[in-house]
């Protein structure tokens, strides 16, 4: 009886083992097709050597685009071309984008809008002062034994900016940006 | 001595100072000034002063703003009202921007300043308005 227990166990565990499949696909990227021959090491193998399938995944090649290299000394030529002079008889639109956050405790959408709205207003006077009149930068690196110990940078920009105007405000998600625009003529800075 | 024609020229010479100090009355100079500070992209504060001019102000008028009012003659209120308005009028002005930026050890921290200078401004009073111009 104990015999033929173990008997059907061991049945039982050979059909289940029977029912794995024999075969396995690799799937595998390469980048040419080929064919892998599998060989038994020691040469003591009872079946025959099977031939495994490869499925082969061509690689997904991005198509190249076309880059216009130019170079240095053109480039060059080309910013000198497209900066701006401002010229007796031309006007010249300055436009930047100030941005503004809403501080975190404000009592209403409208109040957060209002104060980041002022915001952004002051860091588009603070652009078009920075592109008409320029930055004063000054730096200040601290190195203790052939290390940067502090780096320091100070931009301040001062100026009097007057009949800027507001193109486009939007406000997104706290941030609100203000599109400005300034015309410049040369009759502004004539002396 | 009188005139042929009794107190006319009197009675006119009478209306007329009365119309002209009544306007004189009416327009009166303020000292204006205004700031406001934006520290990492946030507002701090913001100041508008007003005060009446204690002194006669100089100067030719510049472009004027109207402003909405219900009879009141408190500067401060009618602006108060027209809060948004004189506000974006001011900017057109024009302010003075001062701004400062400081990184350290790529850590940035900037403020920057909108000012207005105390500027005197001449103030006519009406019945359904106000009128402000900057003398300069």
């Amino acid at each position: 009886m104990k015999y033929s227990l173990i008997l059907v166990a061991l049945l039982g565990f050979s059909a289940c083992a029977a029912t794995e499949p024999a075969t396995t696909e690799v799937k595998q990227v390469a980048p040419e097709p080929t064919n892998i021959t599998v060989v038994c090491p020691t040469g003591s193998c009872d079946k025959a050597p099977e031939i495994q399938k490869v499925e082969v995944i061509k690689p997904m090649v991005p198509e190249v685009q076309k880059v216009e290299v130019i170079k240095p000394i053109e480039l060059a030529e080309k910013q000198k071309t497209e900066d701006d002079v401002l010229e007796a008889d031309h006007n010249l639109i300055i436009a930047v984008v100030g941005q503004g956050v809403a501080p975190m405790n404000t009592s209403s959408p409208a109040q957060a809008y209002a104060l980041a709205k002022r915001a952004a207003v002051a860091d588009a006077y603070r652009l078009i002062a920075e592109k008409v009149k320029g930055v004063r930068v000054d730096g200040q690196d601290l190195i203790q034994n052939m290390m940067v110990k502090r780096s320091t940078v100070r931009t301040s920009v001062k100026a009097m900016v007057r009949n800027a105007n507001i193109v486009e405000t939007t406000f997104k998600e706290g941030l609100c940006e203000v599109e400005m625009e300034i015309v410049l003529s040369h009759s502004d800075f004539a002396q | 001595m009188r005139s042929r024609d009794g107190n006319r020229t009197f009675s006119l010479r009478l209306c007329s100072v009365i119309l002209f100090n009544s306007l004189a009355l009416n327009a009166s100079e303020f000292l204006i000034s205004y700031s406001y500070t934006v520290k990492d992209a946030i507002l701090h504060n913001e100041s508008l002063l007003i005060s009446k001019a204690m002194q006669k102000c100089s100067g030719v008028q510049q472009n004027s703003i109207i402003l909405n009012n219900d009879g009141n003659k408190d500067l401060k209120q009618i602006i108060s009202k027209n809060n948004e308005e004189f506000i974006n009028y001011i900017h057109k002005l024009g302010l003075h921007i001062e701004h400062n930026e400081k990184t350290t050890n790529y850590q940035q921290a900037s403020s920057t300043t909108l000012i207005l200078k105390t500027t005197c401004f001449k103030v006519d009073f009406n019945d359904n308005f106000a009128r402000i111009a900057p003398l300069k």
